[in-house]
């Protein structure tokens, strides 16, 4: 995913002094890691701009960002609701099976008098990415049709928050490691469940790295003032 | 270098929210209406404070048992390098590795890192600036995948419940150590990178 058209980020003083006096019109950016001012206004369409000191990544532009992290969203969820509705994996040993599901896998952990622990794999596997694909999706679809309802600046800082919070793919990488334990003892088939999830975790992956954060705010704010 | 311009410099503060530049005498963001820090308040303690709550929970989180294997009328209990010694045994080299890694590796070293970057920094910035915000980042991105112990004791015991002939059940060690995780990544949240370069721009204002 990385542009063919890189753009070095102006931070002599030169320009910026120009861009401190024209404070609001002009776009620009301090990085998140060592502070330094770059002036990202004239940043082509399709690049990305890194810190000149730090290497750090600071934002990317991309005319049709909303509209793909919309249907990335949608697909998202489409595909975790059938991740919750069908069996995961089924594991079956002299005659006997069992088969687990989702929601399984938190249950399981309450039921087994680890009632914070049920909470939190819950949190980190469905409740929160789930809550930021819908945000993400609200967010996306409000930018593009270029409306400004008075919570957009809740959801952006909702969004932006949680989403480090989310560990779809950790748990995917969890999933991997379980059937190498487990594939000597027992029979092991992947259910529907599975293969959903895995494509959750890549649509949601596409999303959560086409929504950008200084462009949705900038577009945010464009849309407040008007 | 000696010509770099900061948001501080010029009595901006950028917001950590929404990354918008406002002027560093308002408390509050226009544009996200967070709170407003020029560094994020108090991080260094803040940072040491769950560093050390994060270590302390290190110990349980290490020497419990994280899993329970009842076969037939047998039950024992595994720690996290116990089954790591396991798997090795049982041959799976890669997965021992990826255990070991994930577990003990990256949790410890994560913890090595951030109170080697809290030292440098309340010492006056020791070392390369470039290098150190390099490790800041490693050490965000690698916080949550220490997760994957934790996943796959839930996983197994919600697919294996062969009554009587194989049970998984999860032991204490498990959620001892999702703290471990949760405050590590809330430690390096806390963190200003920033602070890392306030020195150089000291340095450089001085000449
Ligand atoms: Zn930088
Ligand atoms: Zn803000």
């Amino acid at each position: 995913m990385t542009q063919a058209a890189s753009f070095q980020a102006d931070a002599d003083t030169n320009s910026l002094s120009d861009a401190v006096a024209g404070s609001t019109d002009r776009a620009r950016i301090a990085c998140p890691s060592c502070d330094l001012l770059f002036d990202v206004t004239d940043l082509p369409d399709g690049a990305t701009a890194n810190c000149s000191r730090c290497g750090n990544f600071l934002t990317t532009n991309k005319s049709d960002a909303f509209e793909r992290v919309t249907s990335a969203c949608i697909a998202a969820l489409v595909m975790l609701a059938v991740a919750c509705a069908f069996p995961f994996m089924q594991f079956s040993r002299a005659g006997l099976e069992n088969t687990m599901t989702l929601p399984q896998t938190v249950m399981e952990l309450w039921n087994n008098n680890m009632p914070w622990l049920a909470i939190i794999v819950a949190s980190f596997i469905l409740i929160i990415p789930a809550v930021v694909t819908i945000c993400m999706l609200v967010l996306s679809i409000t930018l593009t049709r270029n409306h400004s309802p008075s919570w957009l600046r809740q959801l952006g800082s909702t969004v932006f928050h949680l989403q480090n919070w989310s560990m779809v793919e950790v748990f995917f990488v969890g999933v991997l490691v379980s059937l190498v334990k487990i594939a000597k003892m027992a029979t092991i088939v992947l259910g529907t469940s599975f293969w959903a999830y895995a494509a959750f975790t890549v649509l949601f992956t596409l999303a959560v790295t086409n929504l950008d954060k200084f462009q949705s705010w900038q577009k945010i704010e464009a849309l407040a003032a008007e | 270098m000696s010509n770099a311009r900061t948001a501080a410099s010029q009595d901006l503060s950028s917001c950590h929210i929404c990354l918008k530049l406002v002027n560093s005498e308002l408390h509050h963001c226009p544009r996200c209406g967070s709170a407003m820090h020029k560094r994020k308040s108090d991080s260094l303690q803040r940072t040491l404070a769950l560093l050390v709550t994060s270590t302390i929970l290190y110990i349980p989180a290490n020497i419990l048992p994280i899993m329970y294997t009842d076969q037939l009328s047998n039950s024992a209990g595994s720690t996290i390098m116990g089954g790591v010694v396991l798997l090795i045994k049982l041959g799976s080299i890669p997965i021992a590795a990826i255990i070991f890694i994930a577990s003990v590796l990256v949790p410890s070293a994560k913890l090595m890192m951030m109170y080697y970057l809290c030292w440098t920094v309340a010492r006056g910035n020791l070392g390369s600036e470039r290098q150190r915000t390099v490790l800041y980042r490693v050490t965000e991105f690698i916080g949550k995948w220490s997760m994957i112990d934790v996943f796959v004791v839930a996983i197994l015991v919600a697919l294996v419940h062969l009554s009587g002939i194989l049970v998984f059940r999860p032991g204490v060690a498990a959620l001892a150590f999702a703290g471990v995780v949760i405050v590590t990544m809330i430690a390096a949240e806390s963190f200003d990178p920033r602070l890392m370069w306030d020195n150089l721009e000291e340095e450089t204002e001085d000449e």
